[in-house]
């Protein structure tokens, strides 16, 4: 093919690509810029540009705590969300009948059709402490147990938003490994589970790493259920954030962390690409 | 042929458990909806619609009810236009690097919403405009206008060319040929993607949380702080009502278009 020539057709970008520009770029681009100033040059006369925001992130141990806190938030999320949601991959991949699929595929969506605050307060309703299974455990005579305003809670709450993400992705991929594969591993002698550990899941490592590196993403990110389920006691990256907008209206230093979030998620993003182009590759090539 | 057995019924179990995990907490919210006392009680002591009365008896709710509306409304066409008209451009455009304008495209899905609702509000700062509507509706159209984009790119991928030609070989313009071969043709992944733009939009969260300006919140906002301090069945009642909103949104998508082709991650 020869050079591309963009044609009447290509116009049709200008619109999206100039509203892009003003409003995600930019913006983008002007938080990075708002990271290194000591304040709002709009209203302020004497901003100058400083590294302090940067500074006061690594050198308080209280702001390293969080980004702990908000990582192991996300590695448990990731966890948990692969190990519950491999199986019902591996079902929708294989399942026969289109019907049960379909349906399979409905409860897989439906909960991601509801908005995450209503699931969240689904949660609390479950999880307080006059919640259902409290009031459950009480009926039969336990002592009520402390399930939320802890990391448990939050975990939780986030597990059941980003499992549909995890099924999703990892479907695709069980969907395109060759089911005969297995079979000839079986008929060769091996049993069902052999032949699933030594075939199918080694075959399935991408999907595996991408699902995980796209809930861990999300995890991260995460306001609504980590505040609710924590009960404002468990501080994690994005709640500081809000905190420092919503509460002290320190712009620089919420753009300082929002850089640490925005580079943490680019990491995360340009592997998930690379895994799933990967994959495409291989596909193109058989 | 034991183990054989065992395992089958692991397999099976593991998945029912997984599927009652997913829904249990959906059953719960309309339990908790339908429920008369302020807390589910066990035995449940009967059914009430007292909450749905309360919420459509409070005006805090119902205007942020109509907000959200207004709001999810106003993205879906502005999303649509802007979605659509780019998925044109990168498919028939013939423009270097369509590939990365794509991944440009669908970038705000794949960065942290909250960051993008965080730089639009240092930037409405800094250009002194306060929070305007049309704000709330540009932050909802950077989460809306990727699904879009990636429905319509879909079916345009999926599309035989040569209709396009034929049409031109019959003497057809390349107007009359847009309008008669290609919008039509392309409308089902148009529409798809206008009603993911809708429910994303009326769903919204983390963009909203830095855009909306107090005393004018949308319904997810209201929820999170009514949420808060609150724990009884209003909230149960909201959930059910912003739940079959989005379900009837999604049968009439089933219905249009088919669901299948357009869940993909």
């Amino acid at each position: 093919m020869s050079r591309a020539v963009p044609n009447l057709m290509g116009l049709a970008l200008l619109p999206s690509a100039l509203f892009f520009a003003l409003f995600f770029f930019l913006p983008i681009g002007l938080m990075a810029v708002m990271s290194f100033l000591t304040g709002n040059p709009v209203v302020m006369p004497n901003v100058v540009a400083t590294t302090r925001h940067y500074e006061r992130i690594l050198e308080d141990p209280f702001y390293f705590e969080v980004m702990w806190t908000t990582v192991r938030i996300g590695l448990w999320t990731t966890a948990i969300t692969l190990l519950l949601g491999y199986p019902l991959a591996h079902l929708m991949a294989r399942v026969k009948s289109r019907s049960l699929h379909a349906l399979l595929l409905m409860a897989v969506l439906m909960p991601m059709l509801t908005g995450i605050v209503v699931r969240t307060f689904a949660w609390m309703a479950l999880l307080s402490d006059k919640g259902v299974v409290n009031q459950l455990l009480q009926g039969l005579g336990f002592a009520p147990m402390q399930l939320m305003y802890n990391e448990f809670g939050i975990v939780l709450g986030l597990v059941h938003i980003y499992l549909p993400f995890m099924i999703l992705t990892l479907t695709g991929v069980i969907g395109r490994i060759d089911e005969r594969l297995e079979q000839a591993a079986q008929n060769l002698g091996a049993s069902p589970i052999r032949a699933f550990v030594e075939v199918t899941l080694p075959l399935s490592v991408p999907g595996i790493l991408a699902g995980s590196l796209l809930v861990f993403a999300l995890a991260i990110s995460a306001y609504v259920t980590p505040i609710l389920m924590g009960g404002f006691q468990i501080m994690t990256l994005p709640i500081l954030i809000y905190q420092q907008i919503s509460a002290n209206f320190n712009i620089g230093f919420a753009a300082a962390l929002g850089m640490v979030l925005l580079a943490l998620s680019l990491v995360l993003v340009v592997a998930y690409n690379h895994i799933l182009a990967a994959l495409s590759g291989q596909r193109d090539l058989q | 042929m034991l183990s054989i057995k065992i395992g089958r019924f692991a397999y099976l179990a593991a998945n029912w458990a997984v599927l009652i995990f997913l829904l249990l907490p959906i059953a719960i919210i309309f339990v908790f909806a339908l429920n008369p006392t302020p807390y589910i009680e066990f035995p449940p002591v009967g059914v009430s619609l007292k909450w749905f009365d309360k919420f459509f008896a409070s005006s805090q709710f119902m205007s942020a009810l109509l907000l959200s509306l207004e709001v999810a409304a106003l993205t879906t066409v502005a999303a649509t236009v802007l979605g659509a008209s780019a998925a044109l451009g990168i498919a028939r455009g013939n423009v270097p690097g369509s590939r990365a304008i794509t991944a440009i495209m669908l970038s705000p899905l794949m960065l942290p919403a909250i960051l993008t609702g965080l730089a639009l509000f240092q930037t409405y700062v800094l250009m002194d405009v306060g929070r305007p509507l049309w704000g709330l509706v540009v932050g909802h159209c950077l989460v809306t206008v990727p699904y879009v984009v990636r429905t319509t790119l879909a079916v345009l991928h999926n599309f035989d060319l040569r209709l396009e030609e034929a049409a031109r070989n019959l003497g057809a313009s390349p107007q009359r040929t847009f309008f008669e071969i290609t919008l039509p043709l392309i409308k089902p992944g148009v529409i798809a993607g206008g009603i993911f733009a809708f429910i994303v939009s009326f769903d919204q969260f983390p963009v909203s949380l830095f855009l909306v300006s107090p005393g004018q919140e949308t319904l997810p906002i209201t929820l999170f702080n009514y949420l808060k301090y609150d724990l009884d069945g209003t909230i149960g009642a909201a959930s059910v009502v912003s739940i079959l909103l989005a379900a009837l949104v999604v049968i009439g998508l089933d219905r249009t278009v088919g669901l299948r082709s357009y869940v993909k991650l």
